[in-house]
């Protein structure tokens, strides 16, 4: 299997090392200048919706045409239930597509690239975290969040040249304690050190390293992968070249990828790409650019938070959904509508050809019951009319999103049919601000995968929209 | 089909209390009704159509026989449930019962306890009549909805400004604070409305109703009793109109308009014979500002455009050619969501009968009351007339 085009997305928030040292008095994430932040409603599952759309849009391969999907994260909303369920629905991929979910390790990015490289029809792999610690340690400071995905199909212009991997026991240097949000390690700074050292190292072990323009390695902070460069016959400046950890911070199972991704578009010919997991595990592959790889990938942020507004967006401020009662929209009836709700899928009329979202119910144009075709929508979409919901204004399944995120707009948004018969159909969708204005009526929009809310414990995903100048490429 | 009269109607003051029930404030409003309508007895009502959404989640089940039971109406009993214009199709449901001849004497009301609920039950039970499964998913609650249709009115129309929508609010403030009824009794100035603090933009919070507290019922009787019982004061139901849309804003073609209010309007219009250019005070339903602007330009009051234009030159005042809200309407006098649409009709028939104190029009003869349902999934427009040939009776 070949690499036909990569994708990498990244929240747009950073907390920068300067921010949390003055907030907590220290910062022990060595080499880390700022990490990601993901918005109140983003989490491991949404990032990796948008790193895999834009893996799938990169490759130019349509979501129907996935025959597996390859998730791995260390972070999913839950401990059991299988996130690909949710993420093909996100992605629009089929129902018989095959998935595997990789967890546990930040090495489970690399473990899904080489089952999906044993495939012999196009997978999407993805890997996306949003790692967390404590504020004392050195995890905390680091912990990023981000998600990267690569497409594998026949006769893309990528090709993994060789690879490798190795599986040592090195207890202790890194874990998280059943039902834990936290991160931690006993801080063992040689023994550390050592284990990521010669893990790495076995995995690297008969790869020729030799001419690799970037090396992306595993980065749970700016200064391990440097001091094991010298082990895997690597110079700093290749290292660096792979190296996204510095602006994202760890990034967890998408760590390495995320490097990989950041450095084929920088215009890399010869990757090294290694994960590698505490325990430990390592991955190592040797990726070639036969031709050019094409990759979409939004790394760079553009919104910088204080600590207080960063850990405002993780929830550690308000006290969750209030008592009171959310919009009562079961489960069961959730997920019929789950076209509609997580790829814009409207309908075309099959009686006069009108479209209509959401699909169902009589016609609005000509009052039919005989049913819709699919229409899917564009995801770039006009305002009609929109209002900016202020604080306090929400009702309480959103009050956790607005407690955290602050201000946002509830708007009606014409999306255009994706079809050749055209049309646009209006749409409710909320439009997540960061300190921007509330669209005007005019102003366009841009559809993007986030959490609506949890209820009764879970979690419903649905279209919200951004500005679209807010977009990041 | 033979005629139907209001022959009394009352009310409990809106406002909050915490010493009464929903029953107990339903059972004031039948006393009231009842006392007023002089010469029938409880013993004389056939039927009861109730309207309440449930505000709070209390007796969601069987919500009309809990009130008219504990009021001493042990009649059949209707719940009806359109969301803020429960009561107003209350009323429509008593007129038909008349008019079909199935009944005599019925009597139509609603109530709503709003004002005990914590905050966030408050913000829940604001949204339940939007469209909940779309809609409200976006993380709006009713105020973000007429929000979205004041930004769009504002966009369609250059001159219609803010300070319009404030002009209904300072309008229906200083009506309220000469009814004894009303919730709020107190004036706002045009800066006091613009300025508050911001609910949804451009919507502030003196373009917002409140919540409220309250009851209200009028009796509906046929054309036999009200010649049977010389003392009543009457008012015939002339025209009543009523339509559906679909609850979503989202829905619909239109933004700036609310289509089931004109549809419910040319039903109302063409039962009673009559056009806009007739009617002499209208009660319409203005939860938000937005709302009494689109009311006046979809029951035929003006041109699509031109609310602001009656506002501005005081038309819709209390001393106007076309006084509206005379009451202080949702935005002063209070919106306890069942009970408003029966509210609006106890306010005419006071009107039209002589019996509206302070706020008392001179000699009007043609009232109409507007009463919508979610941001328009519903609407009911009812139109009384005063009978002139009882006048000296009153």
């Amino acid at each position: 299997m070949r690499v036909a085009g990569v994708g990498a997305y990244v929240p747009r928030f950073r907390l920068s090392a300067d921010a949390v040292a003055d907030a907590l008095g220290q910062f022990h994430a060595r080499g880390v200048e700022a990490v990601a932040v993901p918005d109140a409603d983003e989490d491991a599952l949404t990032m990796a919706a948008e790193a895999g759309e834009r893996a799938l849009g990169a490759a130019g391969l349509a979501p129907e045409s996935v025959d597996a999907l390859h998730l791995a994260s260390t972070t999913l909303p839950y401990e059991e239930e299988a996130g690909t369920g949710r993420l093909r629905s996100l992605l629009g991929l089929d129902e018989d597509t095959e998935s595997a979910q990789f967890t546990g390790s930040t090495d489970a990015g690399g473990a899904a690239l080489a089952a999906g490289l044993e495939r012999d029809a196009p997978t999407l792999v993805v890997a996306s975290d949003a790692v967390r610690g404590v504020d004392d340690e050195a995890f905390g400071h680091a912990a990023g969040a981000g998600a990267a995905a690569v497409v594998l199909d026949r006769d893309g212009p990528g090709r993994v040249t060789a690879r490798g991997s190795q599986t040592t026991t090195n207890p202790g240097t890194r874990f998280r304690e059943r039902g834990s949000a936290q991160t931690t390690g006993l801080g063992v700074t040689s023994y550390d050190r050592q284990a990521l050292r010669e893990t790495l190292a076995g995995a690297v072990d008969g790869l020729d390293t030799a001419g690799v323009d970037a090396a992306a390695l595993q980065a749970p902070d700016g200064d391990l992968p440097y001091r094991v460069a010298g082990a895997l016959g690597l110079d700093t400046e290749t290292v660096a070249a792979g190296s996204v950890v510095e602006r994202v911070g760890d990034a967890g199972a998408a760590s390495a990828l995320l490097g990989l991704a950041d450095a084929l578009r920088d215009g890399a010919q010869r990757v090294l790409l290694a994960t590698y997991g505490s325990g430990a595990a390592s991955h190592a592959f040797r990726v070639a650019a036969e031709r050019e790889i094409p990759v979409r990938a939004t790394v760079t942020g553009d919104r910088a938070l204080s600590f207080a507004a960063a850990r405002r967006r993780r929830g550690d401020f308000d006290s969750g959904t209030p008592d009171g009662g959310g919009a009562s929209v079961s489960v069961p009836s959730y997920r019929r509508t789950l076209a509609a709700r997580h790829r814009l899928v409207a309908g075309r009329c099959r009686s006069c050809g009108a479209l209509r979202f959401p699909p169902e119910g009589a016609c609005g144009d000509c009052g039919a019951t005989d049913g819709y075709e699919d229409a899917p929508l564009r995801t770039r979409g006009t305002v009609e009319t929109s209002t900016t919901i202020s604080q306090g204004g929400a009702p309480p399944e959103f009050a956790p999103q607005q407690a955290r995120s602050g201000e946002y707009a509830s708007a009606i948004v014409a999306f255009e049919s994706r079809g050749e018969r055209g049309g646009a159909v209006s749409v409710p969708v909320q439009v997540v601000l960061a300190g921007e204005d509330a669209p005007g009526i005019g102003d366009e929009v841009v559809s993007v995968p986030r959490v609506l809310y949890d209820q009764e414990g879970v979690r419903r995903y649905g279209a919200k929209a951004l500005p679209a100048d807010s977009r990041r490429r | 089909m033979r005629d139907a009269y209001v022959v009394g109607a009352g009310q409990t003051d809106f406002g909050s209390f915490p010493d009464e029930s929903y029953r107990s404030l339903f059972a004031t409003a039948v006393d009231r009704t009842l006392a007023s309508a002089d010469g029938l007895g409880r013993g004389d009502v056939d039927e009861a159509v109730v309207g309440t959404l449930g505000v709070g989640g209390r007796q969601l089940g069987l919500s009309g026989p809990a009130v008219t039971e504990f009021a001493g109406l042990s009649v059949p009993t209707t719940r009806v449930e359109n969301a803020c214009a429960a009561s107003g199709y209350a009323v429509r449901n008593a007129v038909q019962a008349v008019k079909s001849g199935m009944a005599d004497v019925v009597l139509a009301g609603g109530y709503e306890v709003m004002t005990d609920a914590s905050g966030d039950a408050t913000k829940y039970w604001l949204g339940v009549s939007g469209e909940t499964e779309w809609e409200r998913l976006t993380g709006t609650t009713f105020a973000g909805t007429y929000a979205q249709m004041a930004r769009a009115y504002l966009d369609e129309y250059d001159d219609a400004t803010v300070e319009d929508l404030s002009r209904a609010a300072v309008k229906n403030h200083a009506n309220a604070s000469e009814n004894p009824h009303a919730q709020l009794r107190f004036e706002c100035s045009l800066d006091d409305a613009t300025d508050a603090a911001t609910v949804a933009d451009p919507l502030t919070l003196y373009h917002c109703c409140p919540t409220t507290d309250g009851a209200a019922a009028v009796l509906v009787v046929s054309e036999d009793v009200a010649e049977d019982h010389d003392d009543l004061d009457a008012a015939r139901v002339a025209g009543v109109g009523a339509a559906s849309d679909r609850v979503g804003l989202f829905e619909r073609d239109t933004y700036t308009a609310i289509p089931a209010s004109e549809r419910a309007a040319e039903s109302a219009y063409e039962m009673a014979d009559r056009g806009p250019e007739d009617v002499d005070f209208a009660e319409v339903h203005d939860c938000f500002a937005i709302a009494e602007l689109l009311a006046y330009e979809d029951l035929g009051f003006c041109e699509r455009g031109e609310a602001p234009h009656l506002l501005r030159e005081g038309v819709t005042n209390r001393d106007g050619d076309l006084p509206v809200n005379v009451s202080g309407g949702l935005k002063a006098k209070g919106h306890p969501i069942g009970a408003t649409g029966a509210g609006q009709l106890v306010e005419l028939w006071k009107q039209l009968t002589g019996h509206a104190g302070d706020r008392q029009l001179d000699g009007p003869e043609v009232g109409l009351a507007h009463n919508v349902g979610g941001s328009g999934g519903a609407a009911v427009v009812t139109i009384l007339e005063g009978d002139t040939e009882r006048e000296g009776k009153r």
